[in-house]
């Protein structure tokens, strides 16, 4: 990120004061939950003794990284509020639908990770693959978000990059390593409230700048009008705005097919509405996690709940300010720079500091949140599963906390390493590209699984399979050098179509698992009754 | 151009067809019917295993908190 926002980095004193107060405040909460400890099942599911309203400022604060609180604002300051999709169509009607369908049936199965579910519903090659993956995600997805924020910090704040990563990699493991979720979600909350109201901070104060809401409008219409008037000049056409384009102004949350944008409606809609975001807030073992050590099958609900409430404003604190960046500083080059900048211009000495908190709290909380699943699922669907399943509770605490150490130190390398890599390669989006693949077939085999009855286990296997292909051969084609080489065109219209991957690796392991389960050997009564309705009259199990 | 890229165009060109107006229809609906589902769900569904004592205590209070905000946002913007 080739930006060094001077204003930003400009921290003194009693913005370094705030920091720290942070920082040791969280860690020692975090370190203070984790020696109540004793168990397995306090270690991974926080004793199942988690309050509704603590998991919910949780997921919020988990799913909001350290590089969305600068990226966020960015693209909204590139592309226009559309990026608000994420957080709006994108998180509220899947937790709604979470929270009263998918959410209590976990919890009263009394799993510890969706892969462990998948096994009870079809076998033990499905629990495999998407153990696996998951695995393959949040372990790789730690080294980035450690590596994408300590740039980030290094850009912004001027702090050095390596210092950002162990610091950063040996606070969180510290207090995830001790605590486990307990931890995780009590640090998440301070977080969660940090984080808000950091952002917040720039949102209000941006807007007193610009002299309201109003003048905020009109000052992105003048800049849109800018925009269209270049546009229309480089096209060496005279209509300046067409219909279309005042429909789509950068306050539209709904932008057409042909958007030069990554998010047209088709792909919000189709890809993140329906299929991405639902696998995301029902299949995400990071996410679904805390809701499972909630003390009642009410408070898990009502945890999801909660969460869709205060999803309803993150929009507002941490993709609006990239609207008043517009406004306040209209001729920036880089999107990402757009809250850097604003943080230099709105904020005195010391509530600097509350924003660079804010960033933080941001990112701890998605990193602790993502080591504390990737430790359940070594020591659950592994572990326990494959290598000692006899395991006693408390034996379970220690390979967690071991497991913890060594997922911290393989974060730290897997940083290193990418920082040794040739940054031109765009590794990093290349990773998160390839990590989120599995992820529509995996949300396709874990929905149909609940609500169809005839699914069966070897159907799932290969429609996993062959959806996770799909979206990999897919990625493949879509690649110039690919694509050139094979004559081609592109397939896919827009940048980064990573949104259209998901849909047709859906289509694809949904199509396998509809065909081939007819035939197929039919579910035993266990395995229906993690079925919606579940077994009928006389069958057994549990959910 | 291949079999997938005439599909591909096919689905673009159809679905360039479709107004954005009626995008944000589509959106509104799928919110609104989310909604009436909500409002429709059994009261045990929706409440601790007691019953709820207060009207706060009802989910279906905050989920139809949450899906109205988000029915005026897609209506709006």
């Amino acid at each position: 990120m080739p930006m060094m926002i001077a204003a930003a980095n400009a921290l003194t004193l009693p913005d370094y004061v705030v920091i720290a107060l942070y920082l040791i405040g969280t860690v020692a909460f975090g370190i203070v939950i984790g020696m109540r400890m004793k168990t397995g099942t306090d270690y991974f599911l926080g004793g199942r003794q988690l309050p509704w309203w603590a998991i919910g400022m949780s997921l919020v604060a988990t799913d909001i990284g350290g590089t969305d609180i600068i990226g966020v604002g960015g693209a909204a300051y590139s592309h226009g509020l559309a990026v608000a999709n994420f957080e709006w169509i994108g998180c509220v009607p899947a937790m709604i639908l979470g929270a009263f369908v998918f959410i209590p049936f976990f919890y009263r199965a009394g799993v510890y990770t969706i892969p462990e579910f998948l096994e009870r519903r079809y076998n033990a090659g499905v629990r495999s693959v998407i153990a696996v993956c998951w695995l393959l995600f949040m372990a790789c997805n730690l080294g980035i978000m450690l590596l994408a924020s300590a740039k980030m910090m290094s850009a912004v704040f001027g702090w050095n990059e390596t210092v950002c990563i162990l610091v950063t990699a040996i606070l969180v493991g510290g207090y995830t390593m001790v605590g486990g979720l307990a931890a995780v979600v009590y640090t998440d909350m301070i977080q969660c409230v940090v984080m808000i109201v950091g952002c917040l901070l720039i949102l209000v104060l941006g807007l007193v700048k610009v002299g309201g809401i109003g003048e905020l409008k009109s000052r992105i219409d003048e800049a849109d009008a800018r925009r269209a008037n270049v546009v229309a000049m480089q096209d060496g056409t005279t209509d300046v705005m067409s219909n279309d384009q005042a429909e789509t102004s950068r306050t539209s949350l709904i932008l057409p097919v042909e958007t030069d944008t990554p998010f047209p409606w088709t792909g919000i809609f189709f890809g993140l509405a329906l299929i991405l975001s639902p696998a995301y807030w029902i299949g995400n073992q990071a996410i679904v996690q805390r809701s499972l050590g909630a003390r009642s099958e009410f408070e898990a609900k009502a945890s999801y709940v909660w969460g869709a409430l205060l999803k309803n404003i993150i929009p507002l604190i941490v993709a609006v300010p990239g609207l008043v960046a517009v406004a306040l500083l209209p001729d920036l080059q880089d999107g990402d720079a757009a809250i850097p900048s604003l943080v230099g211009v709105l904020l005195p000495a010391g509530l600097r500091g509350l924003f660079v908190a804010a960033f933080l709290a941001a990112l701890m909380s998605s990193i602790d949140s993502y080591l504390n699943s990737a430790a359940t699922i070594v020591s659950h669907d592994l572990y326990k599963r494959f290598v000692n399943p006899e395991v006693s509770d408390r034996r379970l605490l220690f390979v967690g906390r071991i497991t913890t150490s060594l997922l911290v130190a393989w974060a730290i390398g897997f940083a290193f390493l990418l920082t040794v890599m040739n940054e031109e390669s765009g590794i990093y989006a290349i990773f998160q590209t390839l990590m989120a693949f599995f992820q529509g077939p995996a949300f396709a085999v874990l929905l149909i699984g609940i609500l169809w009855r005839r699914a069966t286990g070897t159907a799932a296997l290969v429609g996993l399979i062959c959806g996770i292909a799909t979206s990999i051969t897919l990625y493949t084609l879509n690649q110039p050098a690919v694509y050139e080489m094979l004559g081609w065109q592109p397939l896919f219209k827009i940048k980064e179509p990573f949104l259209y991957f998901s849909i047709w690796a859906f289509v694809v392991t949904a199509l396998l698992l509809f065909g081939l389960s007819y035939f197929t050997k039919p579910n035993t009564e266990s395995q229906l009754a993690c079925v919606v309705g579940g077994a009928k009259s006389g069958e057994g199990g549990r959910p | 151009m291949t079999p997938i890229h005439r599909l591909g165009d096919f689905l673009r060109e159809a679905l360039s067809l479709i107004p954005l107006g009626a995008v944000r229809f589509l959106f509104v609906l799928c919110l609104v019917a989310l909604l009436v589902w909500v409002v429709r769900l059994p009261r045990e569904a929706t409440t601790p295993a007691g019953g709820a004592k207060r009207w706060d205590e009802n989910l279906k209070v905050g989920a139809t908190i949450a899906l109205l905000i988000q029915i005026l946002i897609y209506s709006l913007l």
